[in-house]
């Protein structure tokens, strides 16, 4: 895409943040909050650098974090793939 | 619901803001993170969406509806798309690899089989837990070894007797003309026994994913052979 509706929305703070971060490169390197269990190193031994394995507690664990929609224009991509049943109350 | 920032705080650069490498993850701060969580693969997450009983075709209703490559895209994904539970009969998301196509008649499945699970029960199978365990095994990458190379996605089918969840594999255990001389998946390098074994491995890894009990068999059949008996119920060629 490089045109932008004209109807489309300014991206949320979360949005821009999934934009602009970069990808991490060494998972070790992280160091999470102390609520928040790290990522178990047994899975990444042989991992190639930036590619990472996760196990699902690790996963879940960002179910709460990241709850907003992941583009500008997902409500009409969508309606276009998936249908209206997300949106009862848009127009038919 | 934009909330009043400044420019500063609106659009985050590499700048002198915050300095260059204080890490920000999604857990340390939600709305200002400045890493993410890169995925081994790139996913692509796919519909098929009921037939309108108009005789369109499987390729009109076969939707590509996104592809991500970190966690933090997943969830933005999961937390904002119809729940498994809640779509009409005949839907099913497929969530594959990037560049394959979720079909038999794709060049990087014709080879392929599955694994498969019929939960008979909807009612009772919490459909929507198990295909969040599946997606996330797959995009965790914890279904198969380093170099096992045989995972190409996964399928939730929503029908009106079951729920069926499947794991797409590469091949069925055999060599696949042209994939070369070395130990990867349909490759000439891998003996029979081991291409077996890796399969067995995944169907294993799978029925533990989706919390089965043993005495709950898990099939896997390979593509053409279900396409040739003209229905998905071709006989089993192996079960865990």
């Amino acid at each position: 895409d490089t045109t932008k509706p004209v109807e489309a929305a300014q991206p949320t703070p979360q949005l821009d943040s999934l934009r602009s971060a970069r990808m991490i490169q060494r998972i070790e390197d992280i160091s999470y909050p102390a609520d928040i269990a790290s990522p178990n190193p047994a899975l990444n031994r042989t991992a190639p650098m930036g590619k990472f394995r996760y196990g699902k507690d690790f996963l879940l664990q960002f179910e709460t974090k990241f709850t907003e929609k992941p583009s500008i224009n997902w409500d009409a991509r969508l309606k276009e793939t998936v249908g209206d049943t997300t949106e009862p109350s848009s127009a038919r | 619901t934009k909330p009043n920032m400044s420019e500063d705080e609106t659009k985050p650069t590499n700048d002198s803001t915050k300095s260059e490498d204080e890490v920000v993850t999604v857990f340390h701060d939600p709305q200002n993170f400045n890493v993410k969580h890169p995925l081994m693969n790139e996913w692509t997450l796919w519909f098929t969406k009921p037939p309108s009983g108009k005789g369109d075709n499987w390729n009109e209703l076969l939707k590509e509806v996104v592809t991500f490559d970190s966690v933090e895209e997943f969830w933005g994904v999961y937390n904002n798309i119809t729940p498994t539970s809640e779509l009409a009969l005949k839907s099913d998301y497929h969530l594959f690899k990037k560049g394959v196509r979720p079909e038999w008649e794709d060049p990087q499945n014709k080879h392929g089989g599955k694994w498969s699970y019929q939960f008979k029960d909807k009612r009772s199978a919490p459909i929507d837990e198990l295909w969040l365990h599946v997606m996330l095994a797959a995009i965790g990458e914890t279904l198969e070894n380093d170099n096992d190379g045989e995972v190409m996605g996964v399928v939730v089918n929503v029908r009106k007797g079951f729920y069926r969840i499947g794991l797409w594999t590469k091949t069925t255990g055999k060599v696949i003309p042209g994939s070369g001389d070395g130990d990867v998946a349909g490759g000439k390098g891998r003996s029979a026994e081991k291409s077996k074994d890796v399969l067995m491995g995944l169907g294993k890894k799978f029925k533990e994913v989706l919390k089965l009990k043993d005495a709950e068999v898990v099939e896997f059949s390979g593509h053409t052979e279900s396409a040739h008996s003209g229905s998905t119920r071709a006989k089993a060629k192996f079960t865990v």
